[in-house]
């Protein structure tokens, strides 16, 4: 058997149906007599609930039904330790724009007036609009059960990182700010619910993880999981923001229940901004210890994340902002305080680069600084500090294989680093920086021991290949990989293989598409059931032809004795044969991460351990205008190592997506919030994602360290790259004119402000807020 | 909200029919032309029209003469792009189409007007927000509401003025063209636009705004827009800066005038640059400082949107009215 893997790049299978405007989406679906339901929000950002009235809503014509918090009273949340939410406000608003109510009629208009006739009276409490405030707060907390407002606290130390900076020749320390910002998906979220009777549902959803919509609408309905039936739709693009259960799965499940029909919610572009589960705020305080030969002795390095008011992903977040401190450079010392702080502002969530992006662009700031410090070139700094291939680091993160050398070299050599950072004429600059992601998180965040993944594939006897996966396809092409990972194994064209995603009736179990584990994880559970198949087929086809099974080779949609060679015989009737009596083909594979992959044990380690990592070294190329502050990206080189590139093309185009969405981070997006707590840029006007116009050109390197593991050696493309391109864009600015920007976006009010104090030799930079460490907190689970 | 709030959509066939429907419903009615304001204002409750009266179907309105012997004429239904990619406009009146080019992207100057872009309504990060934000926040003085948040206290509203070709056509002396049931009346551009959001433009809510008139004597002057925004397209401008002037055989600055946007509720020309510049040297640094820096003075913007501080509008307003009069000069006679 032979497992060479001969790239050559498909479009994705659902390409043409999505250009051409075909692809089905939650909002083009149209059920008989379906309802449509709006939601009313809280004006307020912490208020308690004295009275509702849905008396007058009720009684307009056209409307349904109105729900309210009690109706669905039951908490849920995504993770196990966070089941803080309910679909509708019970008892008291935590943010401004909470779902208070919501209204189900014959059309949206007639929702929209039914909304405006609810009467609630509020009872005002302090809001907590800051990290600051919110842990300073003794009274009026977010919830009741979280004092100082602190969702979770983690205190990690590995090595000794004391001793580690008394051993350094520099140490460098800065502060970092990085606002909220969104996903800002194509596709705004929707929902369509049917109650089918005797506590069945089914519902299309735009979403990522099916699965965890399935048990967060019968945790909070109160029903068996097995009851709900879930069928993602296409998805007009996740980036986390689609991961979890949302008020308007259960609201829809619910209306649908009481009134009998389908009901619809779609949400409008500035109810996805208000609904967020984007990226926390994060402030960063960060230590680095060098030796004069660049090597890092220690790490200290402190975050706080303002969340928002409910958990969401948060613990996972703060967990992966320390944990992946680890992994990408050979560190022995690294102390980490993370603290998830809750605030009366929406809820976060796993945002593409989940938690890794601003401790990333900490780290890597500091590198330089440390390197301009010890006068060192930032990309020897960065040598002198690699791992090696299967090694384990100090927080006990196994790394298998570490294509991070190679992706340095490679953008250094076509950025042309050494003749010309640091050489060219003032406001021109080059930077570097690296960074990586968990190829798929080793451990579940659904408890118990089952499979991460599980792939049914069926062949049936005219020779038609239908894989089912739970993976959902969300434009990141996971649907296309599966069919190319089978496919490859059977002998055929990926476009042979029907793949059918995500419907949880119909399909095995999977987590999702989040924490980029569809390539690897489900890619090892579809080769699995495909190889099982590809014996079955070559012993059938040996018996028929009188040859060893080893001696027969599945290719080119036939049996045949090598690859090139002649077919012995088609496809079609090895199938037949091999299913004798039975008429159908069915096998199944699964994935279930090592041991040995799943970290150490001490509070907190389940986060962090990835099955492998992904790596990405990027030079930016800057020009900065230092009387207007103005910062132009010339271009970019971007390296990625995806262990084995499956899809050359999709690899591609997940690298610049990437590099694309950590630029417009870096220069123009963050949420602002009213000093009252309502988002003043709920909009794609004013929620400015970088254009055509600012997009400059980005060379991406694919990088290949072929992964003992992953499927073919594949590993994850489509978040490692994120966020590396913002401290290689502000190590370039330093390289053009001279200062270091530690907050984001990089406005040209930021520049400009930098360059001021740098002349004035002063350190004003606004204050990070003071987390007051509570002394019992690391000992707690 | 998602869906549009109900109102009689008219449409009208002749401008005669489009301002009579005007002249009958007065305030209760809006103008629909490329409609990329006023869609968004509708959904958002800030326009609550019982009656749109479509110019969609009134022939005659999207005309763009040009020579430098008539001047400029233009109909207010021609769309920014026609305009912005104009050869004529662009070798005799160059100011105007590096101001049309400014505005947006391309699909949305396909649909916007030049009409419509004079017409803009101003703009206040209080105000362009959906109706159930303005609730929880409190209504402001410019719609639904008595109190500013920008300026508490103020009886006046601080809403932006947002269009790019309203400076552009000021520093070119241009006059528009009102028309409504009672007659046709000429209004120089500079007088058009009043000093409050509440109330905008010198023009009655049966007056319809037919065209945009440039005299032959400013052909060929020379001339530079410059806008300050986030992203190179789709933004509105935080500030802007339109600059012309003719550059005579010596090298001296002409006819010069210069004209701001963004920076207060309506556009202005910038009194006193034509003075201080005429026939002075073209290269004369100090004489451009001075230009720059009333220009710098004059501008008053406020805090009407998040993405940046009056005191960053105000410096590039200094530097766009700078670097205007350089470029101007530096090209030779």
């Amino acid at each position: 058997m032979t497992d060479h893997w001969t790239a050559r790049s498909e479009p994705l299978l659902d390409a043409e149906e999505r250009v051409s405007g075909r692809k089905l989406y939650v909002d083009d679906l149209r059920l008989p007599d379906t309802l449509v339901a709006r939601f009313l929000r809280s004006p307020n950002a912490h208020a308690r609930i004295v009275s509702i009235d849905v008396s007058r809503a009720l009684a307009t014509p056209g409307v349904k039904s109105v729900i309210t918090g009690l109706d669905a009273p039951r908490r849920y949340g995504v993770l196990p330790v966070g089941h803080d939410e309910t679909a509708l406000a019970v008892d008291k608003v935590r943010y401004a724009g909470q779902e208070v109510a919501c209204v189900a009629a014959e059309t949206e208009e007639i929702a929209e007036d039914a909304l405006r006739k609810i009467v609630i009276q509020y009872e005002l409490l302090t809001a907590h609009l800051s990290a600051h405030s919110a842990m300073a707060a003794t009274h009026h907390l977010v919830h009741d059960d979280k004092p100082g407002n602190i969702e979770k606290e983690y205190h990690h130390s590995f090595g000794d990182s004391v001793r580690g900076l008394a051993e350094a020749d520099v140490v460098v320390a800065d502060t970092f700010y990085h606002p909220r910002v969104s996903q800002a998906a194509t596709e705004p979220h929707g929902t369509l619910a049917r109650f089918d009777g005797a506590d069945h549902w089914t519902i299309w959803t735009s979403t990522q993880t099916p699965r965890h919509v399935q048990r967060g609408v019968a945790l909070a309905l109160d029903v068996p999981a097995e009851s709900i039936r879930v069928i993602p739709c296409a998805v007009g693009g996740g980036f986390g923001g689609k991961s979890e259960t949302f008020p308007q799965d259960v609201s829809a499940a619910l209306l649908s229940r009481i009134t009998g029909a389908p009901v619809r919610i779609r949400l409008s572009r500035e109810e996805v901004f208000t609904l967020h589960r984007g990226r926390p705020e994060n402030y960063v305080r960060m230590r680095l210890g060098l030796r004069r030969d660049g090597k890092v002795t220690a790490v200290e390095c402190e975050v706080i994340q303002d969340g928002g008011a409910f958990c969401g992903y948060g613990v996972a977040t703060i967990l992966y902002s320390g944990a992946l401190l680890g992994a990408i450079y050979d560190i022995d010392n690294i102390r980490y305080d993370g603290y998830r702080v809750l605030t009366n502002k929406p809820a976060c969530g796993p945002m593409r680069g989940h938690g890794t992006i601003a401790t990333r662009h900490a780290f890597e700031a500091l590198l330089d600084q440390a390197a301009v410090a010890l006068d060192l070139d930032p990309l020897d700094v960065r040598r002198a500090n690699l791992l090696k291939p299967n090694s384990r680091t100090v927080n006990d993160l196994r790394v298998t294989s570490y294509g991070y050398p190679e992706c340095l070299e490679r953008v250094a050599e076509a950025s042309s680093w050494k003749a010309r950072r640091g050489r060219m004429p003032r406001g021109r600059g080059l930077g570097m920086a690296g960074s990586h992601y968990v190829s798929g998180a080793a451990n579940s965040i659904v408890r118990g021991s089952s499979p991460h993944s599980t792939v049914v594939i069926e062949i049936d006897p005219s020779g038609r290949v239908t894989l089912l996966t739970g993976a959902a396809e969300i434009g990141q092409g996971s649907d296309t990989v599966l069919a190319l990972v089978a496919a490859r194994r059977l002998g055929l064209e990926a476009s042979a293989i029907r793949v059918i995603s995500g419907d949880t009736a119909l399909t095995p179990p999977d987590l999702g598409s989040y924490s980029s584990r569809v390539t690897f994880m489900t890619g090892n559970a579809a080769l699995e059931a495909a190889t099982r198949l590809a014996a079955r087929l070559k012993q059938a086809a040996g018996k028929r032809l009188g040859l060893p099974p080893d001696a027969l080779v599945l290719a080119g949609g036939a049996v045949r004795s090598a690859p090139g060679g002649p077919m012995l015989l088609a496809f079609q009737d090895a199938v037949r044969m091999a299913a004798g009596g039975e008429g159908q083909l069915i096998e199944k594979g699964s994935y279930l991460p090592p041991g040995e992959a799943q970290g150490g044990r001490f509070p907190g380690s389940g986060v962090g351990p990835g099955v492998a990592y992904s790596y990405s070294a990027q030079v930016v190329e800057v020009q900065v205008n230092e009387e207007t502050g103005e910062v132009r990206v010339e271009r970019v080189w971007a390296a990625h190592d995806c262990g084995k590139a499956l899809n050359p093309q999709a690899v591609m185009g997940q690298v610049e997506g990437s590099v694309w969405m950590g630029l417009g981070q870096a220069l123009s997006e963050e949420l602002h919030y009213s000093p009252q707590g309502l988002l003043l840029n709920g909009g794609l006007l004013e929620y400015r994602i970088p254009g055509a116009v600012e997009s400059p050109p980005v060379e991406v390197f694919i990088v290949e360290s072929h992964d003992p593991e992953g499927p073919f050696g594949a590993k994850e493309a489509g978040e490692g790259s994120v966020a590396a391109v913002i401290p290689a864009l502000t190590n370039a600015i330093h390289d053009a004119i001279g200062v270091w920007i530690t907050e984001l976006p990089i406005t040209p009010e930021r520049v400009l402000a930098a360059i001021q104090r740098q002349g004035h030799g002063s350190g004003a930079k606004p204050a990070l807020p003071r987390p007051r460490r509570r002394e019992n907190a690391s000992a707690r689970p | 909200m998602i869906g549009l709030p109900s109102f009689r959509l008219h449409r009208p066939t002749s401008i005669e029919e489009a301002v009579g429907l005007l002249a009958e419903h007065r305030d209760d009615a809006k103008l629909l032309a490329g409609g990329t304001d006023l869609l968004v204002n509708l959904r958002h409750g800030l326009a609550t029209p019982s009656h749109i009266v479509s110019l969609a179907e009134v022939p005659g309105l999207d005309r763009i003469d040009c020579s430098p012997e008539h001047g400029l004429t233009i109909g207010a239904l021609s769309t920014l792009e026609s305009l912005a990619t104009h050869p004529g406009v662009e070798e005799s009146f160059p100011v105007v189409v590096r101001a049309a080019r400014t505005i947006s992207g391309p699909t949305l100057r396909a649909m916007g007007t030049v009409g419509g872009n004079l017409c803009l309504d101003t703009r206040c990060h209080w105000y362009n927000q959906s109706f159930f934000w303005r609730q929880a926040c409190g209504f402001c003085l410019k719609k639904d509401g008595t109190a500013c948040h920008v300026a508490p206290g103020s009886s006046l509203c601080w809403a932006a003025y947002s269009g790019d070709l309203a400076p552009a056509f000021l520093v070119l002396g241009a006059e528009i063209k009102l028309l409504s049931v009672r007659g046709e009346r000429r209004v120089p551009l500079d007088r058009f636009f009043l000093d409050d959001g509440l109330r905008k433009f010198d023009m009655a809510s049966d007056e319809l705004l037919t065209q945009v008139c440039v005299s032959a004597t400013r052909a060929h002057l020379r001339g530079v827009y410059s806008k300050l925004r986030i992203r190179g397209a789709l933004d509105y401008p935080l500030a802007g800066v339109a600059a012309a002037a003719r550059i005579a055989g010596g090298g001296t600055f002409h006819e010069a005038a210069l004209a701001l946007t963004a920076v207060g509720p309506r556009p202005f020309l910038v009194e006193g640059a034509t003075e201080i510049l005429e026939g002075l040297r073209a290269n004369d640094e100090d004489a451009i400082e001075r230009v720059a820096h009333l220009a710098r003075r004059l501008s008053n913007p406020m805090n009407t949107t998040w993405a940046m501080q009056p005191a960053y509008r105000r410096l590039r307003v200094g530097l766009f009215a700078r670097d205007a009069l350089r470029e101007m000069g530096e090209r030779g006679p």
